[in-house]
């Protein structure tokens, strides 16, 4: 056979699996978005609507507009949290050696738990009784020693944005421990010879040829912040009343709850507008080294 | 300034700033920093180890602050019994897992050849594509499927979560396999060419198994997201095909979270992964972040 057909042949399959499972899907709920798409009735989808789950989204619906703003807060902290804790954790690891490559070792683990399980470790470490970092947390900062942690909106939110940062830090360290390696030492020990200090040597050499790296990782997390749902269903399931609903999170209420599957995929398209902006840039980075 | 130096009382104000330059200063630093590190990986493990620990205490003992307690293997027992019934999540997280890479693999590995190896019409737009499905929010993409296997009867059935499965671990596994690959010289294909090999021979007594030791990285980093999954399961499935995440959902009960045996179904679903994934630990980065970071 010649290469001509078969490099085609080739890829065909995997072409036809990714179109199947990933882009018809896609369009599909697009489609829905435009009709009426309620689950207890015998078609579906029901009446042409044109925009008008989107209209009611924008112009009726509180909980949209709260579950955006749920998850843009929760993007944003989550990414800078888990961005600089990184950082900071990934300078200490690179120099490597016993103990610090021990600890990477170890990094590896929180990242292949399931987010489900991480959102349930942590509705146990903060159970009012006898969860370990709500004691912690009651004795460092008394105020809080009483305080049900998943009762309280700001401290709930707080919470999924621990689970959160907590699962992510060690994908993240161990990014930018490979980014720190690429950076070149002797420009670094010029800049030393030269007598910068550590803080400068940092600033003005380190920093600035980590950035590509650091861009790709912040819109990675970027990207699954905005997606959460796992960890926020099992540790929250959204409450207090809706004060950690995620739009994944209210996506899934409005489709299997109140059935509304036409609604709730001019939601979820909402969502991928945002996601294709990151996207676009995410591939910029991937296809600029080939 | 030397490590025998004069007793610290003695030292001028002089001599003080120069005590904190040189070794001393770098090995208060070493220390900090060893502190520091001791500090993150007990951060990061303790939520583990607590699981760990309450999954061996007695119903009682888990709604306790301790440390110290009589271990029970009972819980693992409890777990597996009705009405919890484990095995069955056990079973279908297996099957769905084994089936979803078992097909994943192979048409990746094609698809991965061919990308690497020859220049296609729209190959770039196509690599891009399968990156972008990767972002996908999973809620978007599982909605049509949803409505489509409730028409079809497939909802609960674990065919029907294999195949939103091949969604998560495609694009992962097509770009992972894809850097193997690109990694191998191509000069011993060329030589085995000119002698008189097709393409197909080729590929099947060069290429494979020189790609092995990649192929079975990228199926245990498949193994592990699928294994993960949750959304799909929690949208598809309610009795016959539940996996594991959502079996923890289980330990929810009337009267609250039944911890112990949430802790015990915790370590049977963590475990196997930390096995798998300390195994191919140098992957891990690479493969999720699609070849972006290097």
């Amino acid at each position: 056979m010649r290469d001509q057909t078969l490099k085609y042949l080739l890829v065909a399959p995997a072409v036809l699996v990714v179109f199947a499972t990933a882009v018809w899907p896609l369009i599909e709920s697009l489609r829905f978005s435009f009709y009426q798409g309620r689950t207890d009735r015998g078609d579906f989808p029901q009446n042409w609507l044109g925009v008008e789950n989107y209209e009611w989204a924008f112009l009726y619906e509180p909980a949209f507009w709260n579950s955006v703003w749920v998850t843009g807060l929760y993007t944003v902290i989550t990414v800078a949290l888990t961005t600089l804790f990184a950082l900071g954790l990934a300078m200490l690891l690179a120099p490597g050696g016993k103990l610090r490559s021990g600890v990477q070792t170890l990094l590896i683990l929180p990242f292949a738990m399931s987010p489900a399980l991480i959102g349930v470790s942590f509705r146990f470490m903060f159970n009012p009784e006898f969860g370990l970092f709500d004691a912690f947390f009651g004795v460092v900062f008394p105020p809080l020693a009483d305080v049900s942690w998943l009762a309280d909106p700001d401290l709930a939110f707080a919470v999924i944005v621990m689970a959160d940062v907590w699962g992510w830090i060690p994908f993240l360290t161990l990014v930018l421990i490979g980014g720190l390696a690429s950076v070149p030492q002797d420009t670094i020990e010029a800049a030393q010879v030269d007598g910068a200090s550590g803080w400068r040597v940092f600033k003005d050499v380190t920093l600035p040829q980590l950035m590509p790296v650091l861009a790709v990782v912040i819109i990675l997390k970027a990207i699954f912040s905005l997606k959460t749902f796992d960890q926020v269903f099992m540790l929250t399931n959204g409450g207090p009343g809706t004060a950690t609903q995620t739009l994944s999170h209210y996506i899934y209420i409005t489709s299997t709850r109140y059935g509304q599957v036409g609604y709730a995929a001019s939601v979820a398209w909402l969502m991928v507008i945002p996601m294709m902006v990151l996207t676009y840039f995410y591939a910029k980075f991937v296809f600029k080294k080939d | 300034m030397t490590e025998q130096s004069t007793p610290e009382i003695e030292l001028s104000a002089a001599q003080s700033a120069e005590f904190w330059t040189g070794k001393r200063k770098q090995r208060f630093w070493r220390a900090i920093q060893a502190i520091l590190i001791l500090i993150a990986a007990f951060i990061m493990l303790i939520p583990i180890i607590w699981i760990f620990l309450a999954a061996f205490k007695s119903h009682v003992e888990v709604y306790q602050l301790r440390l110290f307690f009589t271990p029970t293997f009972e819980n693992f027992g409890t777990v597996f019994e009705d009405p919890y019934d484990l095995g069955s999540k056990l079973f279908n997280s297996t099957i769905v897992a084994f089936v979803t890479v078992i097909i994943a693999i192979p048409i990746a590995t094609m698809a991965a050849y061919s990308f690497s190896r020859f220049t296609l019409k729209f190959e770039t737009t196509i690599l891009v594509v399968i990156l972008a499905t990767q972002f996908v929010p999973a809620v978007v993409i599982i909605l049509p499927f949803f409505i489509m296997f409730r028409d079809l009867g497939l909802l609960d059935t674990r065919i029907g979560l294999i195949m939103v499965n091949l969604a998560i671990v495609m694009p992962f596994a097509i770009w992972m396999i894809k850097g193997f690959i690109d990694g191998i010289p191509m000069d011993t294909e060329e030589a085995a060419m000119v002698d008189g090999s097709s393409r197909l021979q080729v590929i099947k007594n060069i290429v494979l198994p020189m790609a092995a030791p990649g192929l079975v990285t990228a199926s245990i980093f498949c193994f592990i997201l699928a294994w993960n999954e949750f959304l799909f399961a929690l949208f598809l499935t309610n009795r016959e095909a539940t996996t594991l995440p959502i079996g923890l959902a289980l330990f929810r009960g009337e009267e609250g979270d039944l911890w112990n045996l949430l802790s015990a179904a915790g370590i049977i679903i963590m475990l196997p992964m930390f096995v798998l994934a300390l195994a191919i630990r140098k992957y891990f980065v690479q493969g999720m972040t699609m070849g972006a970071v290097r």
